[in-house]
C-alpha cells in the first residue's frame, strides 16, 4: 500500500498527570512531578469517513456490569453462567431483546471479525477461554461464519500458555502476530506512531497487519488488571499496546510514558473504527504485579464481566474497582507518586503490593477520552450493574 | 507394557534403539530413561541461531538433530559442529514435534499439511491435507501415521505414501499427539474427551469426559494410560473401556505431558509445580515448585529428570530436588535429547543448543 493513501498527522499528546482534573488526585508537594510527553507523530490509514461503530461507538458512556457469585469457582470458570451473563449484558448495552440482535447492531454476518484477546499473564490471569468460546458461539449465531473469525494478539508464545490452540472450537482461525520481539513482519510498514521518548534505537511503532489490512471489526476482551507501567490495562491498552509493535519503549523506570501514547494508538485509522465492542473479563481481578504475575495472592477472584462500545469509560470503571480494591488491601494508589515506592527489584515488585517498578500512568485514560475516545467523567458515566445470582 | 514403540522389524532398518524417533524418545513416552543421569553441563559444544522460535522437541537419529521452528523451517543439523545439513520450508509455522520413520522425517504444519521429508536429502516426498493446523506430532506404527489436527479430525495415512486411510470426527481441535499401541490409539480432543479409536478404522471404542479440553499427549503403563486436562487434573484410565481408575488434582491447567518410569508417571502444571504420582493409585510421592508455569513434558535420564520451563533443569527422580539449573532454553512446549553425555535442546529464542 503506498504512502499515497496514508495521511500524516501530528497528534497533540493531551499532558500528564499534574495537567489533569476530574478523576484525577492533584499530586501532593513532596510527590515527583513527571516528565512531560514528546509530539507523537501519526502516519495512518485515511478514511473516506469514521465509522460510527467505533470508538467510542454506538453508546458512549454506557458500561453494563454483569455480575454472578457462580461464574468462577475454585479458580475455574463457568461456561453456562458466563453464557448467560454475556447474553444479559449484551441486551442491555443494545436494548435489544436478544444475544443475536445485541451482536447485530455491531456486527455484519459477512464481517471479517477479529477478536482481541489478553493472553499477557496466562495462565492465571487472561481472557478466558470460556468467554472467548461464548463470543465465537454468539457470532456464529448471528451468521458469521468460522473461517471469518480471527482470535489474535501480538504474541504467539502467550496464547500458547493459555492453551487457545486447543480450547477454542474449529474452523476459526488463530494469529500470534509476532514471532520474536524482533519480528516486524506482521505489521504495516505504511501505518505508524513515530515519537522518540528516551533516545531508543527505534522510534516507529507500527500497526499489525491483521487490523490494518484483514479484519473488518474487531471485539476487544481485556483482562481486569493492574499494569506497573500504566496503572491499569483494560480495553485502550489491550487494543492499543495489542496492535501496535516495539511498544515497551514507552516505559524506561521508573518513568512512562503510556499517557499519552496508548490514547494516541487507539485514534489511528484504521483501528479506532474497527473496534465496535469491548467485553472485558472480569472473572479475576489482577490487583497488583500486573500484567504478568502468577502470584495468586494478588488475584482477586471477581466474576463479573462489563459489557460496552466505549472503551474509556469501561476503563474508567476498570480504574476505580482496582482503586477500591487495592485500598481494602492496604495497598498504595496507583496514583503513587512518591518515589520511595519505587524498586528497580523486579521479585520485590511481584511480592510486595507497596512497591512498583514506574510511576504508573492511570491517566492515560482520561486522556484518550479527552482524544475522543470515550467519556472518562465518572459522573457522565451511565454505569448499569446487573447482578444474576 | 505395550511399549508402543515405531521402531518396527523390516520397516525402519535405520532407526536404532538410541535414536530419538518422536516427543519424549518413543512412542511409549520413556523420555529415555536408561540415559545416563548427566551432570551440569560444562559448556555449550555447539550453538546453532535458526532464526525464530521453537516451540516443539527436537528428534534424533544417527548424528542428524531434525528441528522444527515457528519460521517454517524443519532443520537437520549435523550433531557432531552443529553445522546445518539442509533444511526444508514448509508453508507455514511449525509447532509440531517431527517423527522419524524409515528415511523420513514427519511434522504437522500450521498450513494444515502434515509433510514427509526424506531425513537425508531434505527433499519432499509426500505431503498430507487436512483442514486445520496440524500442531500435533504424527505417530507411526505398523506403516501407518496416525495425526491430529485442529479441524477436529484425526487422521490416518500410510507412511510411506501418505496416502489417506481414514479420518475420523472427534469434536474439537486435537493438539495432543496421540500413542499408538499395537491396535489402537489413544487421544485427548479440545472437547475435553480422551478418546480410543481403532487404529485400524478409525472407529471411537471409547470416549471419556473430562471437565475441560485437552491439549496434553497421554502415556501408557501396562493398561493404564495417564494424560493431563486443562480442568486442572491428571487422570489415570482404564485403557480397555476408559473407566476412570483415579484423577489428581493440580493448581492449574494441565497441558504438559507425562514422562513414565516404572510405576510413577511425572508431569508438570501450569501451577508451576512438576508431581511424580503412583501410576497405580495416584499417590502423590512428590511435588516441587520448577518454575512460574510448567506446559512442557518432562524427559527421564537414569535417576534425572530434565525440564524445560523458563531455562533447563534437572531434578533427582527420587524426591523432584533440583540437582542443577541452567539459564537457557527456555521453552514452551520443547523437551531436551539425551544422547550419550550430550543433551540436545531448542528453545524460545530460537536457539538450538548442544551441552554437555
Amino acid at each position: 500500500m503506498g504512502m499515497d493513501r496514508r495521511t500524516f498527522v501530528k497528534r497533540t499528546c493531551m499532558g500528564t498527570a499534574g495537567l489533569l482534573v476530574g478523576n484525577v488526585p492533584t499530586l501532593a508537594s513532596d510527590e515527583v512531578v513527571l516528565p512531560k510527553a514528546p509530539p507523537i507523530d501519526v502516519h495512518e490509514a485515511p478514511l473516506s469517513k469514521r465509522s460510527t461503530l467505533g470508538m467510542p461507538g454506538l453508546f458512549p458512556g454506557r458500561v453494563v456490569e454483569v455480575a454472578d457469585a457462580r461464574a468462577i469457582a475454585g479458580n475455574r470458570v463457568s461456561q453456562p453462567i458466563v453464557h448467560d451473563m454475556l447474553e444479559r449484558g449484551l441486551k442491555e448495552l443494545a436494548g435489544e431483546k436478544s444475544a443475536e440482535a445485541a451482536y447485530a447492531k455491531f456486527i455484519d454476518p459477512k464481517d471479517v471479525v477479529g477478536i482481541k484477546i489478553n493472553p499477557s499473564g496466562a495462565p492465571a490471569c487472561c481472557s478466558s477461554p470460556e468467554l472467548v468460546r461464548e463470543i465465537i458461539f454468539g457470532l456464529r449465531s448471528m451468521g458469521v461464519p468460522a473461517k471469518n473469525i480471527v482470535v489474535y494478539d501480538r504474541f504467539g508464545y502467550e496464547m500458547d500458555l493459555g492453551s487457545y490452540q486447543t480450547l477454542l472450537p474449529p474452523g476459526i482461525r488463530m494469529v500470534g502476530v509476532q514471532d520474536g520481539t524482533l519480528d516486524a513482519s506482521g505489521y504495516d510498514a505504511n501505518v505508524y506512531c513515530q515519537v522518540d521518548f528516551f533516545g531508543e534505537w527505534e522510534t516507529r511503532s507500527y500497526m499489525a497487519s491483521i487490523v490494518a489490512n484483514e479484519v473488518d471489526k474487531i471485539i476487544n476482551v481485556p483482562t481486569l488488571k493492574d499494569h506497573s507501567a500504566s496503572g491499569v490495562t483494560g480495553c485502550l491498552k489491550n487494543v492499543g499496546y495489542g496492535t501496535f509493535n516495539n511498544v515497551a519503549r514507552s516505559h524506561q523506570a521508573p518513568y512512562s510514558f503510556t499517557d499519552p501514547l496508548i490514547g494516541v494508538m487507539c485514534s489511528v485509522e484504521p483501528l479506532r473504527s474497527k473496534v465496535v465492542l469491548n467485553i472485558m473479563d472480569g472473572m479475576r481481578m489482577v490487583w497488583h504485579g500486573g500484567p504478568l504475575t502468577q502470584n495468586q495472592d494478588f488475584i482477586y477472584t471477581l466474576g463479573v464481566l462489563l459489557v460496552s462500545t466505549d472503551p474509556v469509560a469501561m476503563d474508567t470503571i476498570e480504574l476505580e474497582a482496582i482503586e477500591k480494591k487495592r485500598r481494602e488491601e492496604g495497598a498504595p494508589s496507583v496514583w503513587e507518586r512518591n518515589p520511595k515506592s519505587i524498586t528497580t527489584d523486579g521479585r520485590a515488585f511481584f511480592k510486595d503490593a507497596s512497591k512498583n517498578l514506574y510511576y504508573r500512568q492511570p491517566s492515560h485514560i482520561a486522556a484518550a477520552g479527552k482524544m475522543g475516545l470515550g467519556v472518562w467523567d465518572l459522573k457522565q458515566i451511565d454505569h448499569r450493574k446487573l447482578r444474576i445470582s | 507394557m505395550d511399549k508402543g514403540n515405531n521402531i518396527a522389524v523390516g520397516e525402519m532398518p535405520t532407526i536404532t534403539e538410541n535414536d530419538w524417533v518422536t516427543l519424549l524418545k518413543d512412542n511409549a513416552r520413556t523420555g529415555g530413561q536408561p540415559a545416563p543421569a548427566l551432570p551440569a553441563p560444562g559448556k555449550t559444544r555447539w550453538q546453532m541461531r535458526v532464526g525464530s522460535s521453537i516451540r516443539s522437541a527436537p528428534v534424533l537419529r544417527g548424528e542428524t538433530l531434525y528441528v522444527t521452528t515457528m519460521g517454517g523451517l524443519l532443520h537437520a543439523i549435523h550433531t557432531d559442529n552443529g553445522r546445518q545439513k539442509w533444511k526444508f520450508k514448509a508453508g507455514g509455522a511449525v509447532h509440531s514435534t517431527p517423527a522419524l520413520s524409515g528415511d523420513l522425517v514427519l511434522f504437522g504444519c500450521d498450513d494444515g499439511k502434515v509433510y514427509a521429508v526424506n531425513g537425508e536429502s531434505g527433499a519432499k516426498v509426500w505431503e498430507a491435507a487436512t483442514d486445520g493446523e496440524v500442531w500435533a506430532s504424527p505417530v507411526v506404527r505398523e506403516g501407518a501415521a496416525f495425526f491430529g489436527s485442529s479441524d477436529g479430525y484425526m487422521y490416518s495415512v500410510e507412511a510411506s505414501t501418505g496416502k489417506k486411510r481414514w479420518k475420523q470426527g472427534l469434536g474439537g481441535r486435537i493438539i495432543s499427539t496421540a500413542y499408538a499401541a499395537e491396535k489402537r490409539n489413544y487421544v485427548g480432543c479440545g472437547d475435553g474427551h480422551v478418546h480410543c479409536l481403532d487404529a485400524a478404522t478409525g472407529k471411537i471404542l471409547w470416549s471419556t469426559l473430562t471437565g475441560n479440553g485437552i491439549d496434553s499427549s497421554p502415556a501408557m503403563v501396562g493398561d493404564t494410560l495417564v494424560i493431563g486436562s486443562e480442568d486442572f487434573f491428571v487422570y489415570a484410565l482404564d485403557a480397555n473401556n476408559g473407566a476412570m481408575r483415579w484423577k489428581y488434582e493440580t493448581g492449574l491447567g494441565v497441558s504438559s505431558s507425562p514422562a513414565v518410569l516404572g510405576e510413577v508417571a511425572v508431569i508438570g502444571s501450569k501451577d508451576g509445580y512438576l508431581y511424580a504420582l503412583e501410576i497405580g493409585t495416584g499417590k502423590l510421592r512428590w511435588k516441587v515448585r520448577a518454575g512460574e508455569v510448567i506446559t512442557a513434558p518432562p524427559v527421564f535420564g537414569d535417576s534425572l529428570i530434565y525440564l524445560q520451563s523458563w531455562g533447563l533443569l534437572a531434578l533427582s527422580a527420587e524426591n523432584g530436588n533440583v540437582v542443577w539449573r541452567a539459564g537457557l532454553g527456555g521453552a514452551v512446549q520443547g523437551a531436551p535429547v539425551i544422547a550419550g553425555r550430550t543433551l540436545y535442546l531448542g528453545s524460545n529464542s530460537g536457539d538450538v543448543y548442544a551441552l554437555e
